[in-house]
């Protein structure tokens, strides 16, 4: 029972040509059909996108470094910028305490100055005051003297006295206690 | 799942129940045996018939021969034959093979068509079908194409392989949808495509190598007095690879569907229903195993196929390295050349 059908089966390995040939030219439409309207497309969109994906990360990395890079730009600008004015800081402390230091010298010298010439004026005033008062001295001791003596004095001899004794008088405080005590 | 597993399993107890009483009720007609059925279901015919579950099949008509050349029926021992192709007669008959060919091939186009993504506008596809189509492409493309062929040659075959394997994918797979049959159980079916790697695999040797390099490698690089040895040798070798390419998907997809039917046969060779029980878990096993072959047979073809061109490029750039200026595409070329070349030996 089984061989029989076993050898009428060789029909299985029997090659029909004619199959063989549509088979090639079933293949061949498919192919061509195929590859114009689907793997051509295909492959090429897929191409595309691994050229815009490696496109993309390879810019991204460029980017990324470049951020990196103003990144540390910035930073160093900013350190820069930092110690700049710490340093102007710095000078213009120093420029104000100079500033200060010539304003304070100035003012202490005009001080100083505003102080001479003032005591210079103080000393040229007693020296007219005095001089004044040693005149007026004078004046009253001969009017005082001649009220006392009642006598017209010799006015130049007398005078002459006057003054001898305004002029052994002190200078100063002195002088005028001594104006005082002759009066 | 294991729910439909069992409806499926009852279901096919039930009809083997039935259809082993209605043969014994009409035993006396021309039954055939189940090996017949089984070699008669596997074969090719130009007869079209509808099978039904519990009847007799129904004949759709047969469709009119085609011959070309001469082709007069030779009257013999055996009654009329009709003359072979070395008679000169080519027998261009549509048969159910060539018929499935042609849905499988329509399947193909309207599937591809229809759910890959080609606008441009779109990169990323969208969708299952877009997917796995494009999943599909992209394996053949670098793990068949680029690693077997090379980085500047494999683009070039990939439109190739990638009707192949999906010619031949999803003919097996009708081959596994009821009504159908498999064209790739067909001896002449997978000789046709064999044929087309053969010729590809010819032309990118000649490509690579110049028709110079191509017949020289064919001389094995061997002193010219050794080559009435080596020629045959080398021309033989041209026409196993495709043999193999041939035989192993005609016998893989051919011994898938036989096992497939011999399990169920078993139910009526041993004439008790109660073998369905264990033979038609068995069968559904094997089914879902031929789903599984429908797509390792399709692979080993098209990596077959890849490695095939892949070798007849490499040794068309192992024989004019020099024309290859850039240094490291040469050495990298030269270093798969030195595989494949070991692989041919």
């Amino acid at each position: 029972m089984f061989l029989p059908s076993v050898l009428a089966a060789s029909s299985l390995v029997s090659v029909q040509p004619g199959l063989i040939f549509w088979t090639l030219v079933t293949f061949v439409i498919v192919f061509f059909v195929l590859r114009s309207k689907a793997w051509g497309p295909i492959l090429q969109l897929v191409e595309e996108r691994e050229k815009q994906i490696s496109a993309a990360i390879e810019s991204a990395k460029r980017e990324r470094a470049e951020a990196e890079k103003l990144l540390a730009d910035q930073k160093t600008a900013i350190a820069e910028a930092r110690r700049q004015a710490a340093e102007e800081t710095r000078r213009n402390q120093q420029e104000m305490e100079k500033f200060r230091e010539e304003l304070m010298a100035k003012s202490r010298k005009e001080a100083e100055e505003l102080k001479v010439s003032a005591r210079r004026e103080i000393d040229e005033q007693k020296a007219k005051a005095i001089a004044e008062v040693r005149a007026m001295a004078v004046d009253l001791a001969m009017e005082v003297a001649g009220k006392l003596v009642n006598e017209r004095m010799d006015d130049s001899k007398h005078r002459a006295l006057a003054e001898q004794f305004v002029q052994g008088l002190p200078l100063s405080g002195s002088g005028n206690a001594g104006v005082r005590r002759s009066a | 799942m294991r729910k439909a597993m069992v409806l499926f399993a009852s279901l096919f107890v039930a009809t083997a129940w039935a259809s082993s009483e209605s043969s014994e009720g009409h035993g006396e007609g021309h039954e055939p045996s189940t090996p017949e059925y089984i070699l008669h279901h596997v074969s090719d015919s130009n007869d079209f018939e509808l099978e039904v579950p519990l009847g007799k099949p129904i004949h759709l008509g047969a469709i009119p021969p085609i011959r070309v050349g001469s082709c007069e029926p030779k009257m013999t021992d055996h009654g009329p034959q009709i003359p072979g192709l070395g008679e000169g007669c080519l027998d261009l008959s549509i048969t159910k093979h060539t018929v499935m060919m042609w849905l499988a091939a329509l399947l193909l186009l309207g599937t591809v068509l229809i759910w890959s993504n080609r606008d441009k506008t779109k990169l990323v596809p969208r969708g299952a079908g877009a997917n796995l189509i494009e999943m599909l492409v992209l394996f053949v493309r670098d793990e068949m194409a680029i690693k077997n062929i090379g980085k500047e040659d494999g683009p070039r075959y990939v439109p190739y392989l990638l009707t192949a394997f999906f010619f031949i994918l999803f003919m097996n797979l009708l081959g596994l949808v009821p009504w159908m049959a498999t064209a790739t159980g067909n001896l002449a079916v997978t000789a046709g495509l064999a044929i087309c790697t053969f010729l590809v695999t010819q032309a990118a040797g000649i490509r690579a190598a110049g028709l110079g390099g191509y017949l020289k490698h064919l001389t094995g690089g061997v002193h010219p007095l050794l080559w009435p040895i080596m020629i045959p040798v080398e021309v033989l070798g041209l026409f196993t690879k495709p043999f193999a390419l041939t035989m192993r998907l005609f016998a893989n997809m051919l011994a898938g569907h036989i096992v497939l039917f011999f399990l169920l046969g078993l139910i009526f060779i041993l004439g008790h229903p109660g073998v369905a029980v264990v033979s038609v878990p068995f069968a559904f096993a094997i089914y879902l195993l031929e789903l599984f072959v429908a797509f390792v047979q399709a692979y080993v073809f098209t990596l077959l196929s890849a490695l095939f061109i892949g070798m007849a490029v490499a040794t068309g750039h192992h024989h004019d390295d020099h024309g290859h200026g850039e240094q490291g595409h040469g050495h990298a070329e030269g270093g798969a050349g030195h595989d494949h070349g070991k692989a041919h030996a």
